[in-house]
């Protein structure tokens, strides 16, 4: 490169500035500690607007008080002194955004943090947004296939559906919306994971094997890491959920986690204490109840009218040694259309994906189940509470009828049936064969400890033998009577051959 | 009981002296005293003092406006800055408080309490240099 070149493109660049003279808004820094600045002046601040420090450093306005205006500090507030001129920018925090950022790990701020170059952006999102209003929606009734077969056939999400992720540590709520990002491969859908106070670890382990996987190819990460100051984790999920946005206004099924939202609330109690907001109930502020539910009524299904877009929130929440009734866990609960309930007994009992049957539920996502599943998964449900509460009988080994023990066998293979390892998403025809076998006992006589065995075979025993039934089920989410007679004989010229 | 703030006492100072004479306003300043003694309130006289000068301003329609130059300013156009001010801001007084810096390299800058308008050059270099390291 010529030094004429240079001079020459910088003459242009020169050329093509122009300032505009404008009076402006400014304060002063009267204070500054962890994250958080307290501001003099500014008079027409407006709240979420915001600020400029000398540095470059951005800051939110939080607190409008009477004499001063609280800021969060959005960067590194080390070089940010007492007395520093600040100044408001007339914005409210936005996100920039283009269809280039999927495949990217951005950080709270929208800026790219994986090192493969700056994100070409055409349009910025405000992070705050009044959720769409009930005449652009649409209800439920379409289904998000996760291809967890628990989930699919007793707790299924719908598009535009929140469905809360619940338990304790260590019991596999991450491992779970991983695997449901993975099962969106060619599903339509864009999927957006917010990861607010994890490892950096625990992060590029989850962006190599979506990467791996291939998921990265309609994914986007947004992550606001441990070490970050607790402003950048406050406005991660907002960030993250603006991307969804942006997608969801063309017409797009988005796909949301917010892992998780537990560490989400801590780094809101931080700011607010630090801002001497009045501590409430587990010293969190009044005003955490409308932090999450503002946050979760933005994802929705829009109607035809609007774009037809959707948006799916799985927020994850930790609980610690399994008390939902904490103040988080109750909120979040009762903002969702329903929760999955992972139990840490389960989890080392060998029962994974643990979830807990009992007390999961999705309040919505009956309507948007296919079909099918429907009518395989009916009474799956009943049948696993009906065994859980014969198990304990049998713990007695008192003698029991036949009927009694028959579906204590069901129930068995039922549980084994639904285990599932991780990275392994199942798709929706392949469930249904496997669940009409076992609903249709079918499994019955084979040994518990064969049955992951007898799956594996039977699945690639009637996907080349009953092309109908799989065909009809993934065009029309139904099998008609010929399809199933296909299937039927299917199964059974395999149980005679495995069985030999 | 709600806390009072320095610009209500401030504000209350202010309409207890307005059209006092000479003796009854040495007689009020001493009980503001007392109070401001009594409420421990001395440490923020300060802040007290300059609200009340904000106030005295705006009732008298009147602007403190800091004005910051690398070069002393000629009268007309000092003449001629009063004028803007008093168009802008619909003021009857401007009061111009001259600081020199240097460092400004040309230009006025123009600080109206909260208000600044900037027109030195080192503001149009930084704008410039904000500019040309924008992330494209």
């Amino acid at each position: 490169m010529s030094t004429n070149y240079i001079v020459e493109n910088l003459k242009k660049e020169i050329d093509n500035f122009s300032s505009q003279i404008k009076a402006e808004k400014i304060g002063h820094v009267l204070e500054v500690f962890d994250g958080i600045a307290k501001v003099s002046g500014l008079s027409d601040i407006k709240s979420s607007e915001m600020v400029t420090f000398p540095n470059g450093e951005s800051g939110v306005a939080l607190n409008l008080e009477e004499d001063t205006v609280g800021v969060i500090i959005l960067d590194d507030f080390s070089k940010i002194r007492e007395g520093d001129e600040v100044k408001i920018t007339g914005k409210i925090l936005e996100v920039p955004i283009s269809d280039n950022i999927i495949g990217r790990v951005v950080n709270a701020l929208g800026v790219e943090i994986d090192g493969k170059g700056v994100i070409k952006t055409d349009k910025t999102y405000p992070i705050e947004k009044i959720a769409p209003g009930v005449i652009t929606r649409l209800s439920v009734d379409k289904p998000v296939v996760t291809g967890i077969k628990v989930i699919d056939a007793i707790i299924p999400i719908g598009r535009g559906q929140r469905e809360l992720i619940i338990g304790d540590r260590q019991t596999g709520k991450t491992a779970i919306a991983v695997d449901t990002i993975l099962n969106q491969k060619g599903q339509n859908m864009i999927c957006v994971y917010v990861s607010i106070g994890q490892k950096d670890s625990k992060l590029r382990k989850i962006q190599t094997r979506l990467e791996k996987d291939g998921a990265m190819a309609y994914t986007v990460i947004v992550s606001a890491g441990a070490s970050e100051p607790a402003p950048l984790l406050y406005i991660a999920p907002y960030t993250g959920v603006s991307i969804a946005e942006y997608f969801m206004d063309q017409g797009k099924d988005v796909l949301i986690i917010y892992d998780d939202l537990s560490k989400h609330a801590i780094a809101y109690r931080e700011i607010s204490l630090l801002l001497r907001r009045p501590p409430g109930r587990e010293a969190f502020p009044g005003d955490v109840f409308y932090l999450h539910s503002r946050l979760l009524e933005r994802a929705c299904r829009k109607n035809q009218e609007y774009g037809g877009g959707s948006i799916t929130a799985l927020p994850i929440v930790e609980t610690q040694s399994g008390d939902v009734t904490a103040y988080i866990p109750t909120n979040v609960i009762s903002i969702t259309d329903g929760q999955i309930f992972l139990e840490t007994d389960l989890f080392y009992k060998g029962i994974r994906p643990a979830v807990n049957v009992g007390l999961s539920v999705s309040r919505v996502g009956a309507t948007a189940q296919i079909k099918a599943m429907k009518k395989v998964a009916g009474t799956l449900k009943l049948d696993l509470a009906q065994y859980r509460e014969l198990e304990a009988f049998s713990q007695f080994g008192s003698d029991l009828d036949n009927a009694t023990k028959q579906q204590l066998e069901r129930g068995k293979r039922a549980v084994e049936v639904l285990k599932q390892p991780q990275y392994s998403p199942m798709a929706i025809e392949r469930q249904v064969a496997v669940l009409y076998a076992l609903v249709k006992g079918y499994m019955d006589d084979i040994p518990v400890d064969k049955i992951k065995e007898f799956e594996e075979g039977l699945i690639n025993y009637t996907e080349n033998k009953t092309k109908k039934f799989y065909k009809e089920i993934m065009e029309t989410n139904m099998w008609t009577d010929a399809g199933e007679v296909e299937l039927k004989k299917a199964i059974e010229e395999f149980k005679s051959g495995y069985q030999r | 009981m709600a806390t009072l703030s320095n610009n209500d006492i401030a504000h209350a100072i202010y309409l207890v002296s307005k059209d006092k004479t000479h003796a009854e306003l040495h007689e009020v300043n001493s009980k503001v005293m007392k109070f401001l003694v009594r409420r421990r309130l001395l440490s923020k006289s300060r802040d007290i003092l300059d609200r009340l000068d904000k106030i005295i301003n705006h009732e008298s329609e009147k602007i403190v406006v800091k004005v910051l130059n690398a070069r002393k300013l000629k009268e007309e156009s000092k003449k001629e800055l009063t004028f803007f001010l008093k168009e802008r801001y619909k003021v009857k007084k401007v009061v111009l408080l001259e600081i020199l810096d240097e460092k400004l390299l040309g230009g006025v800058r123009l600080e109206i309490d909260d208000e600044i308008i900037d027109l030195t050059v080192k503001n149009k270099i930084k704008k410039l240099q904000e500019y040309l390291i924008r992330k494209i």
